[in-house]
C-alpha cells in the first residue's frame, strides 16, 4: 500500500539504509532505526503500519524487541529478517505474534510482498476493531469518546 | 586401517593373551602343583615308614622264632640228660629211638652222640662214620666242658661239611659225658630264609666273625667272610642302605639287621628297595599322574577361557574404538556446525548489502537511463554477474545452514519399501539419461519404522545422486537399493551399491568431513554427505561406507524401528504410506 509505515530495525546500518532507500523508491514512509531500543522508542512516539525486524542484534535481539512491541498492544504487524535462517527461531517468532519471516540475502519485489501482506492483516485487525467500538457506541451512545483512544 | 596398527595391535592382543595364561596359570597350577607334590612327598615318607616298620617286625618275629627254635633244641637235649643215665643212651636202640622221635616231623638232626669225658663217642646215630672219633681237641670240646652247655659256629669237622652242633653237659656218678646233636643245615637254612620277603629278598645269619652261617644267596657262600661286616652289636633292628652293581645294573639294597642272643649271630634280610617300595613308587605314579593330567585339563582350559576373553576384549575394544571414532566425527561436525552458522551468518548480512546495493543500482537506472550503450551493456551485465555470484554464496550458506541447523525432526510411521519405491521413481529418470538404471531388492515383510521421512528422503537423495555422479566417467551403470532387517532384529538395513568409479582409500575416511568434496571447485560444497550423517545419527541410525575404486561403492544405512526417545516425544502418530516425496 502505496505511502505505508514502515519502521526498519537492523543493526547493520548500511543494509538498513539501503533498504529504507528502496522502500522509499517504492512510495513507502520509511524510518530506519539500528537497535531494539530505539525501534521501541520510535513505536511510542509514532504509528507505523509494518516493523521489519532483524533477528540476530547485540542488545535486545529481534525476539526480544518482538515481545516488546507486542506489550505496546499497537495494530502494527512485524516482519522477521534474519541473516540466521534459523526454522526454529523462525518458528518461535511466528508463535510470538510476528506475521512471517524472510532470509537474508532477499530481493525488494520479495520483501515489499511479506509488507503488502503485513499491511493487510494489521488493515484486517484494524478495521475489525473499530467495527467493534462502532457496534459498541451504537449500543451505548455514552462510549463514543472511546473511538478516540 | 594401517596396516602397522595391525600389526601392533595383533602383538599387543598376543601379549595380552600370553600374560592372562601366565598369570592364570600361575594362580592356579602353582597351588595345586605345589600341594599335589607336597601331599605325594608326604605320602611317600609316611609310607616308606610304614614299610620299614613292617620290614621290623617280620625281622623280630623271624629272630624270635631262629631263637625258640634253638633253644627248643637245646631244652630238648637237657630235658634228655636230664631223664636219661649214659648207660640207657649208650644202647643203641635207645639213642636211635629218641634220634628218630625228634625227627619224626621234621627232618631237625643230622645226627645224634654221646661223648665222653675223655672225647670218645661212645654212641653215635647219624649218617656218618663217626663212632671211633675223639673230640677231646676240638674248639666245641672245650666250650662244653667249660660252659655245660654249647652252640658252635659253623664248622666243617670230621664229616667235611658245614654244620653246627649243640651239646650239653651231664655229670653222673662224678663222670661227666656230652650229650650232642648236629642241626640239620639244609632244615636250618630254610628255616632261616622261612621269611618270605619279595622276589629279591635273602636271608641269612653271620656269626660275630663276620661269617656266613646259612648260604647267603647271591652274594657268597656259607662260611665265606661276609664283606663290609664291622660286627657292631647293637639291640634290636637297625636298617642301612647300600648299592650293588655298576651302571645301570646298580641296585641300591635296604638291609635289615638283628642279633640273636644266642648263640650271637646275626640275623640280615636284605632286599632291593625298589622291590620294597614298589606299591608306594606305583600308588606315587598314579597320583602324580592325576595330577598332571589336572594340570594339563586345567591349562588347556585356561587357554580357552583366556583366548575367549581376549576375543571378547578385542570385540569391545573395537565396538569403543568405533564409538570413539563416531563420537570424534560428531564432535567434529558440532563445532564445525557451530562455526558454520556463524560463518553463514556473517556472510548473508554483507549478501545482503550486496542485494540492496545491486537493486538500488537498477532503481537508480530506471530513475535516469544510461545514455551510452556499451556503458548500459556492460552495467547490466555486471548486475546479472552479481545476482549470479550472490545467489552462488546464498546457495552455499543455505547448504552451511542446513548443515549447522539442528531441526526437530518430524516422526512419523514409514513404511522404507513405499518411501524407497517412490525415491527410485523419482531419480529413476534423471539416471535414466545418463545411462544407469536402477535395481531394488526390498524386503517386503519388513515392519514399518518410525522416522523422519523428509529427512530419511533428504539423506536417500544425496547418496543417490552421489552414486550418478560416480558414474560420469563411464556413462552406463546400475544403482542397487535393498533393504533388510538388521543383524540385531532392532532395525532395518538399506544398501544402496552403485558400479560407479569407487572412493579412493586415502579419501573413504573422509566422505563424512564437512567441506571434503572431490567434485571440481564450485561443483560442490562438500557438505552433503556430512548433512547425510548429521541426520542419520540424529534419527539414532548409522552410515557407513566401503569402496573399491574399480568395482563402485556401497553405503550401507542402519535405522532403527523406533528413534532415540528425545525425538520421538516430538514425533506425530502419522502413517507414511507414500505421496509425500517433495518434489
Amino acid at each position: 500500500m502505496i505511502g505505508s509505515k514502515i519502521l526498519l530495525v537492523d543493526d547493520e546500518e548500511i543494509f538498513c539504509d539501503n533498504m529504507a532507500k528502496l522502500l522509499q523508491n517504492r512510495q513507502y514512509k520509511v524510518t530506519a532505526v539500528y537497535n531494539g531500543e530505539s525501534a521501541i522508542r520510535a513505536l511510542e512516539k509514532e504509528n507505523f503500519d509494518v516493523v521489519v525486524l532483524d533477528l540476530k542484534m547485540p542488545g535486545m535481539n529481534g525476539i526480544t524487541t518482538l515481545k516488546e512491541i507486542k506489550k505496546l498492544g499497537l495494530f502494527t504487524e512485524t516482519l522477521l529478517l534474519t541473516g540466521h535462517g534459523s526454522v526454529d527461531a523462525a518458528i518461535e517468532a511466528i508463535r510470538l505474534g510476528a506475521y512471517d519471516f524472510l532470509t537474508k540475502p532477499c530481493e525488494i519485489d520479495e520483501l515489499v510482498e511479506k509488507i503488502e501482506g503485513a499491511w493487510r492483516k494489521k488493515d484486517e485487525a484494524w478495521k475489525k476493531d473499530l467495527e467493534e467500538k462502532l457496534k459498541k457506541v451504537v449500543e451505548s451512545p455514552s462510549d463514543v469518546f472511546k473511538l478516540f483512544d | 586401517m594401517d596396516q602397522s596398527l595391525e600389526n601392533k595391535k595383533k602383538t599387543q592382543y598376543s601379549r595380552l593373551f600370553r600374560r592372562f595364561t601366565f598369570l592364570t596359570m600361575i594362580c592356579s597350577l602353582s597351588p595345586l602343583l605345589l600341594a599335589g607334590w607336597a601331599i605325594n612327598i608326604h605320602y611317600s615318607r609316611f609310607a616308606k615308614e610304614r614299610m620299614e616298620k613292617m620290614l621290623q617286625a617280620r625281622v623280630e618275629y623271624h629272630r624270635k622264632i631262629i631263637e625258640f627254635f634253638l633253644k627248643e633244641n637245646r631244652t630238648r637235649l637237657e630235658f634228655i640228660t636230664q631223664t636219661h643215665s649214659i648207660v640207657s643212651l649208650t644202647k643203641k636202640d635207645r639213642l636211635s629211638h629218641i634220634f628218630k622221635t625228634i625227627n619224626r616231623d621234621s627232618w631237625i638232626l643230622t645226627d645224634i652222640g654221646i661223648i665222653d669225658e675223655n672225647g670218645d663217642h661212645t654212641a653215635y646215630v647219624g649218617p656218618y662214620d663217626l663212632i671211633d672219633k675223639n673230640y677231646f681237641n676240638t674248639f666245641w670240646f672245650e666250650e662244653v666242658m667249660e660252659k655245660g652247655s654249647y652252640t658252635s659256629d659253623m664248622f666243617m669237622g670230621f664229616r667235611k661239611e658245614p654244620h653246627f652242633i649243640m651239646a650239653v653237659i651231664k655229670n653222673e656218678n662224678g663222670h661227666r659225658w656230652i650229650l650232642r646233636a648236629t642241626i640239620n643245615t639244609e632244615w636250618f637254612r630254610s628255616l632261616v630264609e622261612d621269611v618270605r620277603i619279595g622276589k629279591t629278598g635273602e636271608v641269612y645269619i653271620l656269626n660275630k666273625k663276620g661269617i656266613y652261617q646259612t648260604s647267603p644267596g647271591s652274594d657268597g657262600e656259607i662260611m665265606a667272610l661276609a664283606s663290609g661286616f664291622n660286627g657292631e652289636i647293637h639291640d634290636g633292628v637297625k636298617f642301612r642302605f647300600f648299592e650293588t652293581g655298576v651302571g645301570d645294573s646298580q641296585t641300591r639294597k635296604i638291609v635289615c639287621e638283628t642279633w640273636l642272643r644266642d648263640p650271637k649271630w646275626l640275623l640280615v634280610v636284605r632286599i632291593d628297595e625298589a622291590e620294597l617300595f614298589e606299591e608306594v613308587r606305583h600308588a606315587n605314579r598314579a597320583a602324580l599322574i592325576s595330577l598332571h593330567l589336572s594340570a594339563l585339563i586345567i591349562f588347556i582350559v585356561i587357554v580357552f577361557i583366556t583366548r575367549h576373553m581376549v576375543s571378547v576384549i578385542k570385540k569391545r575394544d573395537d565396538e569403543v574404538e568405533r564409538m570413539n571414532r563416531q563420537l570424534m566425527q560428531t564432535g567434529k561436525l558440532a563445532s564445525i556446525g557451530e562455526l558454520s552458522a556463524g560463518v553463514a551468518h556473517e556472510i548473508n548480512n554483507p549478501l545482503a548489502i550486496i542485494t540492496t546495493e545491486r537493486q538500488l543500482l537498477q532503481d537508480m537506472e530506471k530513475r535516469i537511463p544510461i545514455t551510452d550503450e556499451i556503458f548500459e551493456k556492460q552495467f547490466a551485465g555486471s548486475l546479472n554477474q552479481i545476482d549470479t555470484q550472490v545467489l552462488r554464496c546464498k546457495h552455499i550458506t543455505r547448504n552451511l545452514m542446513k548443515f549447522a541447523r539442528r531441526t526437530k525432526s518430524v516422526i512419523e510411521t514409514v513404511d522404507i519399501n513405499v518411501f524407497l519405491r517412490e525415491v527410485i521413481d523419482l531419480m529413476e529418470r534423471e539416471a535414466k539419461s545418463d545411462g544407469i538404471s536402477f535395481k531394488s531388492i526390498l524386503d517386503g515383510k519388513l515392519q514399518p519404522i518410525m522416522s523422519d521421512p523428509s529427512q530419511l528422503q533428504q539423506v536417500l537423495l544425496n547418496i543417490i545422486n552421489n552414486a550418478i555422479a560416480a558414474h560420469e566417467d563411464k556413462g552406463y551403470g546400475m544403482i542397487t537399493i535393498a533393504t533388510c532387517l538388521s543383524k540385531d532384529k532392532t532395525g532395518i538395513v538399506i544398501t544402496v551399491k552403485d558400479t560407479g568409479n569407487g572412493i579412493k582409500d586415502e579419501d573413504i575416511e573422509k566422505v563424512f568431513d564437512p567441506f571434503f568434496t572431490t567434485k571440481s571447485p564450485g561443483q560442490g560444497t562438500g557438505l552433503g554427505l556430512s548433512i547425510c550423517y548429521s541426520i542419520v545419527k540424529q534419527l539414532g541410525g548409522n552410515i557407513d561406507v566401503e569402496s573399491d575404486v574399480e568395482k563402485g561403492t556401497l553405503f550401507t544405512l542402519t535405522f532403527p524401528f523406533k528413534p532415540p526417545e528425545d525425538l520421538l516425544k516430538h514425533g506425530g502418530g502419522r502413517l507414511y504410506n507414500g505421496n509425500n516425496i517433495k518434489h
